[in-house]
């Protein structure tokens, strides 16, 4: 088969060896623009974790002396493996809480349904997450409104905040609505009639989902999953705000190092163990999610 | 040749590897009703392509009323085009979209806005001036962008199966407003599809593409009733194509040996020759007895299709050889036939034209 | 058959509890942003509009939300154009390296803020272009900008694949074709583009923080106030917030949407 241009008339520019001004227009822009201040930034900053700070003052160098310095201080490891876990954990209850939410939007809930509830899905997005985080910071608290009805029916108060629960219920806020959303859709677009052999076949439904719905929206599952950890992995406020800093995350490192210790060569060395790490993981969920494994 | 309005000198197409058009060579008249056929891949969008500038030759001329077009831009060019998907502007009116090549080319407001009237009233479209296009129905749309190319007053129109996505009904017609136009308005037609009954209804003469190559070109009786190649022989009409060796010469005739019979033609070839021949399905006869004709075989039937009042029977001889005959239905219900039953098949010598070489 | 009933039910509820989980906070801060009491809990005190008062009159509070304006129409300018320009690149043309050139515009979503945050602030204080207004504005685009291309990306789409070129056919230079065909046609996914970007724009808050020394926007005013100890006012301001965000979202999704019920072109 010929391999025809993407737009008739795309020849146009191929009689000619000048350079295509008209074309050139709308090809540099974002390459100007994203060489500068997207390239430039992350380059740099990878730059940046070999330069040396005396007297607050940052000299551009190339030592490792960084490096060393993060990479043999216990709190780091400690930052390090916490993030690392509570990410995960993060993803796992996001996932599972998710699950029957999106089962129901995309098996038992008609088109119409399904299109509303992801538009409101989306609505969170754009009511700043911070305000919301503040939001459950009172609801939380000792006087707060959830203790409040709990004290009606003679139980706590609890304590909530400034522990693991208060930064999980920060990192659900965060990525329950996305998570719901990618399973919503990668549920409602596998084979339903696929589905519908399995019960015929004498499947119960809790076995018809472990057995053929989820091996089918395996992808779409593996995306949200992996998303829902890069989210949680670089969240700071949630953390913050809700688990008091009992959990010193990653990204509360890079903040404390950069805004209280001026050091930014070393909050660098935090940001780039955090961009290789989450390199690791996408890549090793795309491995999975893509992977042709066992069908049943 | 002044009377040409378009020339193709020696023009070939290459995408990467791919061969599109090779070494095209034809010439189009003024005021000429030509039409481009082919199966799917010949080639034929290619060329309309590259005489509208959207494709550059890769080698070759292109000239259009003696202007050499190669490397002249589509938009400098007067050689607007009709889709096969419309490609109206779905933003802009019935009006606003005719209008549109004015406004390219610098008519003044007013005068656009007449004009387009104007021809959209022609084509008895003007109720929908200010419609937007959308709301149109699908012979509603291929008149607008009908008036939207021909407003430009061009000297020539081309077309890219524009009736491809019509209803039956439609096509026929649209086919008869675009004949009458085209007398009318003067205008060189250059019209690309894969449809032979289009083409032959509508055309002065017929280029037939095969495989980026030019089979043969001609008026559409020359080629049914002497196609040039076994590819033309095939794809035009309903045909019976024989094949053999001659084994005995008489003056003018020969006679040829094929699997289905020895079998007389009118031409003038040497013995021991391969030559293969075609005979039209509506020139054989059938009869149920055998006919006192030099040229007869015995087939079997084998199905019949029915096209309104003209019937193609399908038969079969000993040897398995496929024959087509075609007649008038009314011809055929004389007879009470079914299938597996034996008739015999027969045709003057003349009837069949002999393939050039093959 | 029953128990199929009954699970189905329990889902429903689940699932309503799930969108309540979400929709919560939201609800409780334009609810407390009424309430007289200081500190937000039930019984709840009378209503109230005195946060609302409060925040209306603090000219810091003014200040920041004046520059969330300025941020995000400035941004959503850049981000919509830079998204169109590859749009279009990405539509009509075929050229080496084009995956590196989309991954370009495509990748900054996936980087964590923070680590945009720390990046940009390094590399715009070495170049001189640190903690001013126009900083959050690059460093926005450079978030933005993908939402935009993608709008647009899959309004060119829709377009018939023989528009442009019928549209040189017609005697239209690539340019007045650009102007009086293509652009013309993605008019709603511009507008939904500059609407996405502004609303994005108007909530970020780390790269702002980061970027703007003392040019706080609306959102870096939130997190001082937050910072600082339980304060209503941030009721109040982000249920502005969230008015405005919402606004612009519904009327993103209008042209989006609107335009494919009107015609199904």
């Amino acid at each position: 088969m010929p391999v025809a241009p993407l737009v008739s008339g795309d020849d146009m520019s191929k009689t000619k060896r000048r350079i295509d001004v008209y074309a050139m227009t709308w090809r540099l822009p974002i390459i100007l623009w994203q060489a500068l201040f997207f390239v430039g930034p992350i380059a740099f900053m990878i730059a940046m974790s070999f330069f040396l700070v005396k007297n607050y003052r940052m000299t551009e160098a190339f030592e490792f002396v960084n490096w060393q310095r993060m990479f043999s201080r216990g709190f780091f490891w400690d930052s390090y493996w916490h993030t690392l876990f509570i990410a995960s954990l993060s993803t796992v209850c996001a996932m599972c809480l998710a699950f029957p939410a999106a089962y129901m939007l995309a098996f038992r809930a008609s088109e119409n349904t399904r299109r509303m509830a992801i538009f409101l899905l989306i609505l969170p997005f754009f009511s700043s997450y911070l305000v919301r985080t503040f939001s459950w910071f009172v609801i939380l608290a000792e006087s707060g409104v959830v203790n409040a009805m709990l004290g009606w029916i003679g139980l706590g108060p609890y304590t909530m905040l400034n522990t693991t629960f208060g930064t999980l219920v920060g990192y659900m806020t965060l990525t329950l609505p996305l998570v719901v959303i990618l399973q919503t859709l990668s549920m409602a677009n596998i084979d339903k009639t696929l589905v519908e052999a399995a019960h015929n076949l004498g499947c119960k439904p809790f076995e018809t989902i472990w057995r053929v719905v989820i091996p089918l929206a395996k992808t779409g599952l593996i995306i949200a999953a992996v998303f829902c950890f890069i989210l949680s992995f670089g969240d700071f406020v949630a953390p913050f705000y809700l688990g008091g800093s009992q959990d010193p995350t990653l990204p509360i490192l890079i903040i404390d190092t950069t805004k209280s210790g001026q050091q930014w060569p070393r909050a660098a060395v935090v940001a780039i163990v955090m961009m290789l790490t989450l390199f690791a993981v996408a890549a090793a969920g795309i491995g999975l999610a893509y992977r042709k494994g066992s069908s049943r | 040749m002044s009377d040409d309005l378009v020339v193709f000198e020696n023009v070939q197409k290459f995408f990467d590897d791919f061969v599109a058009v090779k070494a095209m060579n034809f010439t189009i008249g003024k005021g000429e009703f030509v039409a481009i056929m082919g199966p799917s891949g010949c080639g034929k969008t290619t060329t309309l392509r590259m005489l509208a500038g959207l494709e550059a030759p890769t080698s070759g001329e292109i000239r259009l009323d003696g202007q050499v077009m190669n490397d002249v831009k589509p938009h400098e060019r007067d050689t607007p085009m009709v889709w096969q998907s419309l490609a109206l502007f779905p933003f802009l009116t019935a009006r606003e979209n005719v209008e549109f090549g004015l406004k390219m080319r610098g008519v003044g407001k007013a005068d656009r806005k007449e004009r387009a009237l104007e021809w959209l009233e022609k084509l008895g479209i003007a109720e929908f001036a200010n419609r937007n296009v959308a709301t149109l129905s699908g012979g509603q749309k291929q008149r607008v962008a009908l008036a939207r190319s021909l407003v430009m007053k061009p000297q020539i129109l081309l077309l890219d199966e524009p009736l491809s996505a019509l209803d039956a009904h439609l096509v026929i017609r649209m086919q008869a407003v675009l004949t009458q136009l085209q007398r009318e308005l003067g205008i060189t037609f250059v019209y690309v599809t894969h449809s032979q009954s289009e083409a032959f209804a509508m055309a002065d003469r017929v280029v037939i593409m095969s495989k980026g190559e030019i089979a043969q070109i001609g008026t559409p009786k020359d080629i049914y009733r002497a196609p040039a190649t076994r590819f033309v022989a095939e794809f035009v009409g309903r045909n019976n194509i024989l094949s053999g060796k001659v084994n005995a010469l008489e003056g003018a005739r020969a006679q040829i040996v094929t699997p289905s019979g020895v079998f007389a033609v009118e031409a003038e070839l040497s013995m021991g020759q391969e030559a293969s021949f075609v005979i039209s399905a509506d020139l054989v006869h059938f009869s149920l007895e055998q006919p006192n004709a030099e040229n007869a075989v015995l087939c079997t039937l084998i199905s019949e299709e029915f096209v309104g009042s003209m019937v193609t029977m399908f038969l079969e001889s000993g040897d398995g050889q496929e024959f087509k005959v075609q007649m008038q239905e009314r011809e055929l219900s004389k007879f009470d036939l079914k299938g597996g039953d034996q008739v015999w098949l027969s045709w003057d010598a003349q009837s069949a034209h002999v393939l050039e070489g093959q | 058959m029953k128990g199929s009933r009954y699970l189905d039910g329990g889902l429903r509820v689940y699932t309503a509890l799930i969108f309540a989980f979400i929709f919560a906070p939201i609800l409780f801060s334009v609810v407390f942003s009424f309430n007289s009491q200081r500190f937000p809990t039930i019984p709840l005190g009378e209503f109230s509009t005195e946060w609302y008062a409060k925040i209306l009159n603090d000219p810091d509070i003014w200040e920041a939300a004046l520059n969330s304006l300025i941020v995000s129409t400035c941004t959503a300018l850049i981000a919509t154009f830079l998204g169109f320009c590859t749009a279009y690149s990405d539509y009509r043309y075929r050229f080496r390296f084009k995956g590196p050139y989309l991954a370009l515009i495509l990748l900054p979503p996936t980087i964590p803020l923070i680590i945009m945050a720390l990046a940009m602030l390094a590399w715009l204080s070495k170049i001189g272009m640190s903690g001013q207004l126009y900083s959050i504005i690059i460093a926005h685009s450079v978030l933005t900008a993908p939402f935009a291309m993608a709008v647009i990306r899959l309004r060119l789409n829709q377009m018939d694949e023989n528009l442009e070129a019928a549209a040189w056919n017609l005697g239209g230079s690539e340019w007045a074709t650009m102007r009086h065909v293509i652009v013309p046609f993605c008019k709603p996914a511009i507008i939904s583009a500059l609407c996405l970007t502004a609303a994005v724009s108007f909530d970020e808050f780390a790269v702002s923080w980061f970027v703007s020394g003392l040019n706080k926007t609306l959102p870096v005013a939130i997190l001082e106030i937050v910072q600082g100890n339980i304060d209503p006012q941030v009721n109040a301001i982000g249920t502005f917030v969230f008015l405005i965000s919402m606004s612009l979202i519904i009327v993103a999704q209008v042209f989006l949407v609107g335009r494919k019920i009107k015609s199904s072109d």
